[in-house]
C-alpha cells in the first residue's frame, strides 16, 4: 500500500518529481564519477609508486635512516653480510617475490662544459626487470651487460645536450665524505613522468652506485610482494620476525614513502569531501522541498487517512517511502548516467596532463562496488531523512485541522 | 446500554485572541441502528459534535462513551485504532485518495487494519457491488461524478463493518436527484445491517428521511424530533 501510493504520487506530480530525481541523479553521478576518478588515480599512482618510482611494497632500513641518514649515511648502510643475512631470513617467504638492495645518491653531472645536479638510485638491472614484471619493457631500463650504462631523465639530457650512447661524468661524495667521480654512459633517455624529477634523475646499476659511493652495501632493501593487499600485514609480520632475530629494522610501506601519492590523494580526497557535503545538502534540500510541498498539498488526504485509522507513524512512513523512492530512482538514473559518462570517456579516449606530470594520461574511472553501494545507501538515507521532518509535522497535526485544510 | 453517550460535552476553540465555545454542555444518547441527523445553522456546533463523536476531535470538558466505555484519556494510538474498528466516515467533499482506484479506496481502511490483500479486495468488491459501482472498480476518483464518488465514500465507510457511520453534510455537493439516491442507499444499508448513521446536515431532503432529528443552535441542543430506536 505504501509503495503503491508513494509511486503513484510521484507519478502524479511527475514534473516536480523529475526535478528532484534529476538533482539526486546528478548528485549521484557527481559523487560516483569523482570517486571513480579518485580510485582510478589511486590505483594508477599506486602502480606508479611501486613500479614507476621503484618503491616496491616495503622498504627496509636501519632504524633512524629516514631521520638521520643524510647526516651520518655510513652509519645506516647495510653491509653485504647484513644484506645476505636478511636475504636468508626472507628467502623462504613465498609472499616475497623480490629482495632488492638500493643506494640513493646525489651530486653533480657534467658533459665537460656544463654541470648540473642529479639524484640517482642504484638498482641491479635484474632486480629492475623483476620489479617491473609485465612492464619490463617500459622506458627507463638498465643494461645488465653494461654496468656503466644509465637511464637519464629526458629534461636532464636536454640540459646537458646528451644523447643515447654519449658519456658524461658524475661526481659525488663517498660514504666516508670524500669526493669521487665516474664516467657514465647514457644508455637511455626517458621521461620519468614527473616534472620534479625529469630534469635531475639518473637511474644506474647498483654496482656503479656502489663504486661512486665507495661502499659494498645499500641504504635500503626493497621488497616486492605477491599481492599489494598484504602490504600492511606483511610489514607487521616482518617487524616482529626481524625484531625477534635481533635485527633493528624499520619498515615503511610504499604509500608512506611516496610523497607524490600522498599529496595527490590528499588533495583529491579533500576535494571529494567538499563535493560530498555539497551533494548531500543539495539532494537533502531538494527532497525536503518536494516532500514539504507534497505534504502541504495532501494535508486533507492525511486527515482522511488518519480518520480511517492510519497511525501517525504510518503517515510518516508513507512520506518517507516516497522520499526514499525519489532517492532510489534518482540513484538508479545516476548509475546509468555514470556508466554512460564512463563509457564515453573511454570511447573518446579523453586525456589530460595531471599537475606535476610531463605526459598526458587517459581520463579513467574505477568504480568500486563498495562505493556504488555506499553512495546509493547514503543518498537513500538522505532522501528518507529529508522527508521525515515535513511528514512528522503533518502526522502530528490534529485530524480535524488536517481535514479542514484547504 | 446506548451505543454513544455524550455527557455534558463542551468544546472551546481558540481563534486568534478570541475563545469560541462551539459546544456548551451537550447531552445526547444514540442507540444502535439509529438513522439520525444533527442539524442547525452554520456555526451552530453540529460539525464539532460530529467530530467529537467520531473521535477526530476531543471535548474540552465532558465525557463521550462508546459502547459504555469512556474514550476520554485514551492515547492517540488507541483512539486511532478504535476509529478504524468502530467508525466509518463520509465527508462532504468525499475525500477519496486521488491516486487510488475506487476499489483501492474502499480497501484502504482494511489495509490500514492489516487485513490480507485478497480478503480486503473481496470485501471491498462486495461493498462496491452494494453501491452499484462494480463497473468502476478500476476507475480513479477524477473520472467519476460527484454521486459516484460519494457512493464510493459510503462503501469505504462501511467496508470495516463499523458500528457507526458519521456523515458530515454528505449531500451538500450533490444535485437533488443524486442526493435522493445517496439517501436511499444509506437508508437501505441502515435498515438491512442495523448500522448507525449520524448526519450533520441542513439538507431538507435528508432531514425528511431520518427517523430522529436533533437541532443544535449556539452549541446547545435546542430541539429533538423523532424517537431513539
Amino acid at each position: 500500500m505504501f509503495f503503491k501510493m508513494a509511486l503513484r504520487n510521484i507519478w502524479k506530480n511527475r514534473r516536480r518529481s523529475i526535478a528532484t530525481i534529476s538533482a539526486v541523479a546528478v548528485g549521484y553521478m557527481g559523487l560516483a564519477l569523482f570517486a571513480g576518478y579518485i580510485e582510478s588515480t589511486r590505483a594508477g599512482l599506486a602502480e606508479q609508486s611501486i613500479i614507476g618510482e621503484r618503491l616496491g611494497h616495503l622498504t627496509l632500513v636501519k632504524i633512524g635512516y629516514f631521520s638521520a641518514g643524510k647526516i651520518d649515511p655510513e652509519k645506516f648502510i647495510f653491509s653485504n653480510d647484513e644484506i645476505d643475512t636478511l636475504k636468508q631470513e626472507l628467502n623462504g617467504d613465498k609472499d616475497i617475490e623480490l629482495i632488492s638492495p638500493r643506494l640513493d645518491l646525489s651530486g653533480l653531472v657534467s658533459n665537460g662544459k656544463v654541470s648540473t645536479i642529479y639524484t640517482t638510485e642504484g638498482i641491479s638491472a635484474e632486480d629492475l626487470v623483476k620489479l617491473r614484471g609485465k612492464y619490463a619493457d617500459l622506458p627507463g631500463k638498465l643494461d645488465p651487460s653494461n654496468p656503466a650504462a644509465t637511464a637519464m631523465g629526458e629534461e636532464l639530457a636536454t640540459i646537458l645536450g646528451l644523447k643515447q650512447g654519449e658519456t658524461a661524468v658524475i661526481t659525488g661524495t663517498t660514504a666516508s665524505g670524500l669526493m669521487n667521480a665516474l664516467d657514465i654512459e647514457v644508455g637511455e633517455v626517458f621521461n620519468t613522468g614527473s616534472a620534479g624529477t625529469n630534469d635531475k634523475f639518473i637511474l644506474m646499476s647498483l654496482d656503479l652506485a656502489q663504486r661512486l659511493y665507495d661502499v659494498q652495501g645499500a641504504h635500503r632493501i626493497v621488497l616486492k610482494l605477491a599481492d599489494k593487499a598484504m602490504t600492511e600485514s606483511k610489514r607487521k609480520e616482518l617487524e616482529e620476525k626481524l625484531a625477534s632475530r635481533g635485527m633493528p629494522i624499520e619498515i615503511k610501506t610504499w604509500n608512506e614513502l611516496s610523497m607524490f601519492y600522498n599529496q595527490v590523494m590528499g588533495m583529491l580526497e579533500s576535494m571529494f569531501g567538499f563535493l560530498f557535503m555539497l551533494v548531500m545538502v543539495v539532494v537533502g534540500m531538494s527532497i525536503f522541498n518536494t516532500m514539504g510541498m507534497s505534504v502541504m498539498e495532501r494535508t486533507r488526504e492525511i486527515g482522511t487517512l488518519r480518520s480511517l485509522g492510519m497511525q501517525r507513524g504510518e503517515v510518516v512512513k508513507l512520506f518517507r517511502v516516497e522520499g526514499m523512492l525519489l532517492a532510489i530512482v534518482g540513484c538508479l538514473l545516476g548509475m546509468v548516467m555514470t556508466a554512460a559518462n564512463t563509457l564515453s570517456a573511454e570511447l573518446m579516449n579523453v586525456t589530460y596532463v595531471p599537475p606535476g606530470s610531463t605526459e598526458a594520461v587517459p581520463l579513467s574511472f574505477l568504480h568500486l562496488p563498495e562505493n556504488i553501494v555506499f553512495y546509493f545507501g547514503i543518498l537513500v538515507l538522505i532522501g528518507m531523512s529529508a522527508s521525515w521532518v515535513p511528514a512528522e509535522k503533518a502526522a502530528k497535526m490534529p485530524v480535524v485541522d488536517a481535514l479542514g485544510h484547504v | 446500554m446506548a451505543l454513544i453517550q455524550v455527557e455534558n460535552v463542551r468544546k472551546k476553540y481558540q481563534l486568534g485572541q478570541t475563545e469560541v465555545e462551539a459546544l456548551r454542555g451537550v447531552n445526547l444518547s444514540i442507540e444502535k441502528g439509529e438513522f439520525l441527523s444533527i442539524w442547525g445553522p452554520s456555526g451552530s456546533g453540529k460539525s464539532s459534535l460530529l467530530n467529537i463523536i467520531g473521535m477526530i476531535d476531543s471535548p474540552t470538558q465532558g465525557v463521550v462513551r462508546l459502547d459504555g466505555t469512556s474514550i476520554n484519556g485514551l492515547s492517540d494510538k488507541e483512539i486511532t485504532k478504535l476509529r478504524n474498528q468502530k467508525i466509518g466516515f463520509v465527508f462532504q467533499s468525499f475525500n477519496l485518495v486521488p491516486v487510488l482506484s475506487a476499489l483501492e479506496n474502499i480497501m484502504l481502511p482494511l489495509q490500514i487494519r492489516g487485513e490480507a490483500l485478497k480478503v480486503a479486495a473481496e470485501k471491498a468488491m462486495h461493498r462496491l457491488e452494494e453501491v452499484g459501482l462494480s463497473n468502476l472498480a478500476k476507475s480513479r476518483p477524477d473520472h467519476m461524478s460527484g454521486g459516484q464518488r460519494q457512493r464510493i465514500a459510503i462503501a469505504r465507510a462501511l467496508v470495516t463493518d463499523p458500528s457507526i457511520v458519521l456523515a458530515d453534510e454528505p449531500t451538500a455537493n450533490l444535485d437533488s436527484e443524486t442526493s435522493q439516491n445517496i439517501i436511499e442507499l444509506m437508508r437501505e444499508l441502515n435498515e438491512r445491517d442495523q448500522v448507525t448513521f449520524i448526519f450533520s446536515t441542513h439538507d431538507q431532503q435528508l432531514l425528511d428521511s431520518v427517523k430522529r432529528r436533533i437541532r443544535i443552535k449556539d452549541g446547545q441542543i435546542t430541539a429533538e424530533q423523532g424517537e431513539a430506536e
